[in-house]
């Protein structure tokens, strides 16, 4: 593997934008109508609870990553799998950053057309995303931890834009608290897996971090971050939308912004879902460069070569998958899929790697 | 410093020179001893032009001098005077009699013509084989006037003229101070330009001034007329329409940030200074910040910001919104425009691009049209076009107002070259905008920003000092707070003294 040179190096600082950035992207517009259908109107309580186990992962995440100094997950992998087996995973972990690269795509011009415009293209929004995707990667990897802190910085004031709803709403409809059963608020929390993976990609840049001492700090605000204003969205849903009316609806977050209206302004979706677009390209650029890392290991190629070919196979999928059924599938499937991999792989992983180390270091004091 | 400076470039070019004259030693060649030899010589050597003034004084003297490169009176008072005293010497002693500054021997024809068409006069006495050279050259310089374009109220009024050797003389007035280089290169191989390479020894990072050096003698071009070529070329991406060193008629800017631990770069017959690295925040700062009070400097900076914005963004907005997105516009506002534009016959995009043109066919005809029909022109033009257009239904009101203020709002930006830059921006995002609404708006909006994070100025980021993020430089950016706050220097210079003060005891008489 090649040695990374200091100026590919990014603060730990930084990674509180691309923990938060890569977490927040498509799944926020409509998180809610999933997490009501299980919790009912404890949803909220699913919403804090699936925070706190992301930060339970990532404590176990960055633990693994410390026994490996400076080597990624798919170092790890076949450092700890050997090289058939570890492959094997990385090919898997490919697969899904690919996926989840595709998903965030898929969605967002799912959004555009129900919302802006029925009828333009698929393959034309397809095309110009890709192509802006394309020109932040090739600038490397600081120019798209850039794109993730100028997302965040740039949409903050998207965030004030729910005091409009907030107006309207009331608060007695989240009470009794717990009236759902722990099942239900668990199966809420599992729902919500889609709406917050991203931070796993701390997997593949943390070798990239020059003060590996400040990680933790940072990772934790950024999924605080996170958790905080997916709680707060949820909790002016659930007090803004009767229960019945929340079930139905697929896009609440958008739902919410079309009531904001100013003096020269309204139907304030318009803008943000196009604003949009600042906010899924971190995690657009991040998974792309997340799974270029992971092939650069498996074949010798060149980044450039990479992303056309990455990007022509994404766009003829993006093209061939035409109606919501079908999106919803892959979501849902997508969601299953990285439950295993987000939440519980890494615990598994941690054991092994934990156990491998004592084994090897056991070995080395025997001889 | 200043001279063990200047002299060691000297003599790394000289011993270049000689290397290279190694190599083909039959070519040198030297100065005859005899006087008509001489003159021939001189006359072969540089086409027999016609300004070639040669003078002999008896009984054995001969002048040899380019018309109007030197200076008549001190080759009067100086030269003739003092050689018709005392003829029939030799070069040495006639080099120990003059009373001119700068005085040297060669015996090498090629030196002696080079110097002479900077303004030299050749002093040759026969039956020898060396020349005196007594530089008495003419500096030529309109006087020293307000900076046209980059006016401001408070400060001062003076700006750089085409004199190399008036320039530097400013700026060493501004910083008195031994430390500061001053490195001169040639460039061009036909106009042999003298570029000047300034920073302040201990401020300025060495690695810098070792870039920056390379890049200029590394330039392999035949003539540099003004630095604006310079700067095109040494840029880190002169593909990029965004320009990544900063071009200024100030001294004084050009010492500020010299003392942040900037480079800069003079360009003989040039009257704009080259000041590198530069981010993109800098090209919206002024001057005149520095002088006003914290508060007033703060929003003078935001304003001028938010008017970037609304000069890129306003009419793409405009376009966005009367094409696809009526739903944006409020139900009170709807009305009179869709009055206002009943009687249009275009499409807004097309509206806009019309009255964008027009505008810009005002604006250049303004800085090509003499000044005194300038501003004619420009009321004339502005009021009749824009009323006319109305009248016959060409555009509606509230796209001129629209325009107008787009237009004003770009004039906003302290440096020209900047400003050309957000003129000429609109118009893609005026297209993206009509073909795709306020997706294409955010799609432009997108390659800016990735485009913005890719450049670098001098090896240093563009965006700096918000990417990679300075907190401590975001107090004199957008904003900007009192002078206590800012003692640092900004990191992206890379300043090997960090520090412009102790922040501590600024005012004594508190204490």
């Amino acid at each position: 593997m090649k040695k990374l040179s200091p100026k590919d190096m990014i603060n730990a600082f930084l990674l509180f934008f691309v923990i938060h950035s890569t977490q927040v992207g498509v799944g926020i517009h409509g998180f809610q109508r999933i997490v009501y259908q299980d919790a009912k109107h404890d949803a909220w309580i699913s919403v804090l609870l699936i925070g706190v186990v992301s930060h339970i992962i990532v404590i176990f995440m960055i633990k693994t990553l410390e026994m490996y100094d400076s080597n990624d997950l798919y170092g790890i992998h076949q450092d700890v799998f050997g090289k058939w087996v570890g492959n094997l995973l990385n090919i898997i972990y490919i697969l899904y950053c690919s996926t989840a690269f595709f998903s965030v795509l898929r969605n967002y011009i799912e959004v555009i057309h129900a919302w802006i415009f029925p009828n333009l293209s698929t393959w034309f929004l397809s095309a110009s995303l890709l192509l802006v995707v394309i020109y932040a990667f090739t600038g490397g990897l600081r120019l798209m931890v850039g794109i993730s802190f100028f997302s965040i910085i740039l949409s903050v004031w998207l965030i004030p834009m729910l005091i409009f709803p907030f107006k309207f709403s009331i608060s007695s409809s989240i009470f009794p608290i717990l009236e759902t059963n722990i099942i239900p608020i668990l199966k809420g929390a599992y729902s919500m897996t889609f709406t917050i993976i991203g931070f796993e990609l701390l997997n593949i840049i943390y070798p990239f971090i020059k003060d590996k001492e400040n990680v933790k700090k940072h990772v934790h605000l950024g999924l605080l971050a996170t958790t905080v204003l997916y709680l707060s969205i949820m909790l002016v849903s659930l007090t803004y939308f009767s229960g019945g009316e929340l079930a139905k609806t697929i896009w609440a977050t958008l739902t919410l912004f079309s009531i904001v209206r100013f003096p020269f302004i309204e139907r304030f979706e318009f803008i943000a879902i196009c604003y949009w677009m600042l906010i899924i390209l971190p995690n657009l650029c991040l998974y792309m460069w997340a799974a270029y890392r992971g092939f650069s290991r498996l074949v010798n190629i060149s980044a450039k070569k990479f992303i056309w070919i990455f990007s022509v196979i994404i766009f003829i999928f993006s093209i061939a998958v035409q109606t919501r059924t079908q999106i919803n599938m892959i979501n849902n499937q997508f969601a299953k899929v990285a439950f295993y991999i987000v939440f519980v792989y890494p615990i598994f992983l941690y054991v092994v790697a934990a156990l491998k180390k004592k084994f090897t270091s056991q070995k080395e004091q025997k001889e | 410093m200043f001279n063990n400076k200047f002299k060691l470039s000297l003599s790394k070019k000289k011993s270049k020179v000689e290397r290279e004259d190694e190599g083909k030693e039959q070519n040198v060649n030297m100065i005859p001893q005899g006087k008509n030899s001489f003159i021939q010589a001189i006359k072969d050597a540089v086409n027999n032009t016609a300004d070639l003034i040669v003078k002999s004084i008896p009984p054995n003297l001969t002048l040899i001098y380019i018309e109007n490169l030197v200076d008549d009176r001190t080759l009067n008072d100086h030269i003739i005077n003092d050689l018709y005293k005392k003829p029939n010497e030799s070069p040495e002693l006639i080099k120990s009699l003059l009373s001119v500054p700068s005085l040297k021997m060669s015996n090498l024809l090629d030196d002696a013509v080079s110097s002479m068409v900077t303004g030299t006069v050749l002093i040759h006495v026969e039956g020898y084989s060396e020349v005196v050279l007594a530089n008495i050259a003419a500096r030529e310089s309109r006087g020293l006037s307000a900076p046209e374009n980059e006016s401001q109220v408070i400060g001062s009024q003076v700006g750089f003229n085409e004199s190399l050797a008036t320039n530097v003389s400013l700026i060493r007035r501004y910083i008195v101070s031994p430390d500061l280089c001053n490195e001169k290169i040639k460039v061009g191989k036909r106009t042999n330009t003298t570029v000047s390479l300034m920073f302040i020894k201990g401020i300025a990072s060495e690695d810098m001034v070792n870039t920056l050096r390379q890049r200029i003698t590394g330039i392999d071009i035949d003539a540099l007329i003004d630095s604006a070529v310079l700067a095109e070329m040494i840029d880190d991406n002169s593909l990029s329409i965004f320009p990544q060193l900063l071009l200024t008629e100030r001294p004084d800017r050009f010492c500020d940030s010299l003392l942040n631990g900037k480079l800069g770069v003079l360009v003989d017959g040039s009257s704009m200074a080259i000041i590198c690295p530069q981010s993109f925040i800098e090209f919206f700062q002024s001057r005149e910040d520095q002088n006003l009070r914290w508060q007033i400097a703060t929003f003078l900076r935001l304003l001028r910001f938010s008017a970037v914005f609304l000069s890129i963004f306003f009419t793409p907005l405009y376009v966005a919104a009367l094409t696809f997105h009526y739903e944006v516009i409020p139900q009170a506002f709807l009305v009179p425009l869709s009055e206002s534009r009943a009687l249009v016959p275009f499409p807004p995009i097309f509206e806009a691009l019309l009255l964008e043109i027009i505008i810009e066919l005002l604006r250049e005809a303004g800085a090509r049209l003499p000044t005194k029909i300038g501003q004619t022109i420009g009321i004339v033009g502005g009021i009749v076009i824009g009323t006319a257009a109305v009248q016959a239904g060409i555009t509606s009101n509230v796209l001129i107002i629209i325009i107008a203020l787009s237009a004003l709002a770009s004039f906003t930006t302290p440096s020209y070259m900047m400003g050309n830059v957000i003129r000429v921006i609109r118009f893609p995002i005026i297209i993206l905008a009509g073909f795709w609404g306020f997706y294409g708006i955010m799609l432009a909006f997108c390659f800016m920003l990735i485009h913005l994070l890719r450049q670098s100025s001098l090896g240093t980021p563009y965006m700096s000092p918000f990417y990679p993020p300075r907190l401590k430089d975001w107090r004199d950016s957008i904003i900007r707070l009192p002078i206590p706050f800012t003692a640092k220097r900004p990191t992206s210079t890379r300043a090997e003294d960090h520090e412009k003060f102790n922040p501590e005891p600024v005012n004594p008489e508190k204490s």
